[in-house]
């Protein structure tokens, strides 16, 4: 069953009718930009994501994979920027395996605002496609209506106004690699400082033709300062009121258990937590 | 392109308290809509201890994504007998419609200052307290769109703090945040400040246990809790930012602090 | 210059070519006409005291209210036109509730003093568009005593609208006599008591009618008590300590 799965729609309609409000929806409310150079493209993004004033996540990834020559840098609602960048990646990836050919960016582009026209602006991506396929390096804005843009300098997002002007006082026709760089961080920054949906870090990806490089973190100027007190609390601070022991035969009954070897430690998913 | 800018998913994405587009009318029928308040965002704190008291706001005004500027005051020095203030003995802070805290600070200095001339003494904070519940009351039906804080130190020398709604309904209070980060600090505070879910490691068992001893915290601990409350409320709140001012109330006086905080 | 005189006396706020308000120095002339009241101030507080005429064996003398209380912490005896005190009473009486309403502490006693005087000019015919004042000027003079965050005090105000702060002050008929008498016997140690004592005493002195229980009144204000009016008994015990002749 391939699509969306619309068997909600009609509760959730009535439901919005007698005054639910919509579930709030993770917003990379943002600022990505891209930048055409001498033999290649930059794109490069915020690392801020928000819900509703509440900064959800400090360092997210604004850049997605399509193909290995090929990035997208999106903003919107965060859900439809992964999934759709996901989707189309996975389509091109065929696409380039049934013609025997290196993707383009155009087919790219054509792909995603196909997709997102279809679904009438209801799927909420806005992103720039950047990359360098056999005729040559190609940018591009893609609507979540479905409007596309071709252009040597770009921006999106909330913070597009505030990156746009330091496009359109420093760009030049002609950049090196590191001029593009430059100047697509400086854009991001721009951003970063003078709008509120966008904040911490700057990531960037350069594609030539030879290579794809992603710079996460490529200026971090905004790094938390250390706290002025310690908020270690003794063991035993936290009330208990109950407790209960669940044993091993227990919980077999339901999971799978290890026994870990000695000296062996057992490695969760690593989180990043403030100092 | 510009019609697209209008289609940015960011003016209809993030929920504010405040609608800023006309809701539209029927169709055929136009309505005409009166929008007298904006949220300019930024939060405020004040801490009473035994002999002084802290009132600090953060200085960044907003308004949707923007900031207005990166320094406007929210805490403001009331009823000095020169325009410097420099003989003030209470502190008001004020967040939420910028122009309204700005208007109801002006009046209450007015007040205060006249008070001075009409009674021959300086107004008390607990007299400054009731006083500013009744303008906040005297507007029931068209507020002033502000969260208020009233800071000073009481007949005793002791630190007050008064805190209000925006048509005031008044309580003394040993602490309070308010604005947009209010959610974020006030239970920080209520964990540091009142120590809050604190016990005495294995002093008893679940409801037995006793509660860790409330020692009223000193002015450089409270400066620390201040700075980290706003430097935390800054990471996590998008409207709270650039700056952080704060007025430590002593019976000597009134000393202000600024430290930078994060601009993004 | 009887005749010149009587012309300014047409224009409540119309001064004479010396420079006075004819109707305003009448209206301090109705005062001396009136009961005798007197104020004296204490370290532990005020002690207020009028003489009641019992014009007739048929008047119920409880009737005759020459000490009224303000607030809780401010009364006043009056001499003179006593309908006009009622007004000013009222006045001073909203002005305390006022400020206790906005600012949760009482009104301090010059304070109402002071708010008192302000209506006192507010006669003649006014500016335009200025909502209906008096036609003419108070005819009575107020000892407002109270207690505050500066202890005990006295203020006597006057028709004129300026007042004074005293330790011990006579107004009315007697006044001139009494004043003598208080000049000579007050002094600043003196008790409630003895304030008490000496208010009757110089009262008694003053009075055409032979002082008992009923042809005077007390009233005091104190820190512990506030204002209060006399009862008949305590009255009594008073009017039972005061030298006999």
């Amino acid at each position: 069953m391939p699509g969306f799965d619309f068997s909600n729609h009609t509760r959730n309609a009535a439901l919005h009718a007698r005054g639910v409000p919509l579930p709030k929806a993770t917003s990379t409310g943002t600022t990505i930009v891209g930048c055409i150079f001498d033999g290649g493209v930059v794109i490069a993004a915020d690392t801020r994501a928000t819900s509703g004033p509440i900064v959800a996540d400090k360092n997210c990834e604004k850049l997605h994979y399509i193909a290995p020559q090929i990035w997208c840098a999106g903003a919107g609602t965060a859900a439809d920027t992964e999934f759709t960048t996901a989707l189309i990646s996975s389509q091109l990836e065929l696409h380039s395996l049934s013609t025997g050919r290196k993707p383009r960016v155009v087919t790219c582009m054509t792909m995603l605002k196909q997709h997102l026209f279809r679904h009438q602006g209801h799927i909420g991506a806005y992103l720039v496609v950047a990359g360098v396929d056999p005729t040559g390096v190609g940018l591009f804005t893609v609507h979540a209506h479905g409007s596309t843009d071709k252009l040597p300098y770009v921006t999106m997002g909330s913070g597009s106004l505030a990156a746009m002007s330091v496009f359109e006082t420093q760009w030049k026709a002609t950049m090196t690699e590191q001029e593009a760089v430059t100047l697509a961080s400086n854009a991001i920054q721009a951003g970063i400082f003078n709008d509120l949906g966008s904040g911490s870090n700057v990531d960037v990806a350069i594609i030539t033709k030879d290579k794809t490089t992603l710079k996460r973190g490529y200026v971090k100027p905004n790094e938390r300062s250390k706290k002025q007190k310690s908020y270690v609390f003794k063991r035993g601070t936290t009330a208990v009121l109950n407790e209960k022991i669940i044993t091993k035969e227990e919980i077999s009954k339901y999971v799978t258990v290890h026994e870990l070897e000695g000296g062996e430690t057992a490695v969760g998913e690593k989180m990043d937590i403030d100092a | 392109m510009s019609a697209m800018f209008s289609q940015n998913p960011l003016m209809n994405g993030p929920n504010y308290s405040f609608n800023q587009a006309p809701s539209t009318a029927a169709a055929g029928n136009k309505e005409h809509g009166f929008y007298p308040y904006t949220d300019n965002g930024g939060s405020t704190l004040a801490i009473s201890g035994s002999d002084f008291t802290i009132v600090a706001g953060d200085t960044r005004s907003t308004s949707g994504y923007n900031i207005n500027t990166r320094y406007s005051p929210k805490v403001f020095k009331i009823g000095g007998t020169t325009s410097s203030q420099d003989d003030a003995t209470l502190v008001l802070s004020v967040v939420g419609f910028a122009a309204d805290g700005e208007a109801l600070k002006e009046r209450l200095d007015a007040i205060v200052k006249m008070y001075r001339y009409q009674h021959g003494k300086p107004m008390s904070v607990k007299a400054c307290a009731q006083r500013l519940s009744t303008i906040l009351y005297g507007k029931r039906f068209f507020p002033y769109y502000v969260t208020a804080i009233l800071g000073g130190l009481d007949e005793e020398g002791n630190g007050a703090v008064y805190s209000y709604d925006p048509v005031g309904s008044y309580e003394r209070e040993q602490c309070r945040a308010a604005g947009a980060a209010a959610s974020l600090i006030m239970p920080f505070l209520d964990n540091q400040v009142n120590y809050k879910n604190q016990y005495i490691p294995g002093s008893g068992v679940g409801h037995a246990l006793v509660e860790r001893e409330k020692i009223p915290l000193g002015r450089t601990e409270v400066e620390d809790v201040v700075k980290d409350a706003f430097d935390s409320a800054v990471e996590r709140h998008i409207e709270v930012g650039d700056g952080l001012q704060m007025f430590v109330i002593t019976k000597s006086g009134i000393e202000e602090k600024y430290l930078p905080l994060k601009r993004d | 210059m009887f005749i010149a005189r009587s012309e300014y006396d047409r224009g409540i706020n119309t001064f004479s070519p010396e420079g006075r308000l004819f109707q305003v120095e009448y209206s301090l002339e109705a005062i001396k006409l009136g009961s005798t009241a007197i104020g004296v101030a204490t370290g532990g507080g005020v002690v207020l005291g009028v003489e009641k005429r019992v014009t007739s064996s048929l008047l119920e003398t409880s009737s005759v209210e020459k000490i009224v209380e303000i607030d809780r912490h401010i009364g006043c005896a009056m001499s003179g036109l006593q309908a006009d005190a009622r007004s000013m009473v009222e006045h001073a009486r909203v002005e305390s509730q006022n400020h206790a309403f906005h600012y949760n502490e009482p009104l301090r006693v010059e304070s109402c003093t002071q708010a008192i005087c302000d209506l006192a000019l507010r006669f003649g015919e006014g500016a335009d568009g200025e909502e209906s004042i008096m036609s003419r000027p108070f005819g009575v003079a107020l000892l407002i005593a109270g207690y505050d965050e500066d202890g005990p005090q006295l203020y006597h105000a006057e028709p004129s609208g300026t007042f004074y702060r005293y330790d011990a002050k006579a107004i009315g008929s007697g006044s001139e006599g009494a004043q003598a008498e208080l000049q000579n016997e007050f002094h600043k140690s003196l008790t409630i008591e003895e304030a008490e004592t000496l208010v009757l005493k110089t009262l008694k002195q003053v009075m055409e009618e032979k002082l008992d229980s009923k042809n005077v009144q007390l009233a005091s204000v104190t820190k512990e008590r506030g204002f209060r009016i006399y009862t008949d008994a305590e009255m009594a015990v008073v009017v039972e300590r005061l030298p006999a002749n």
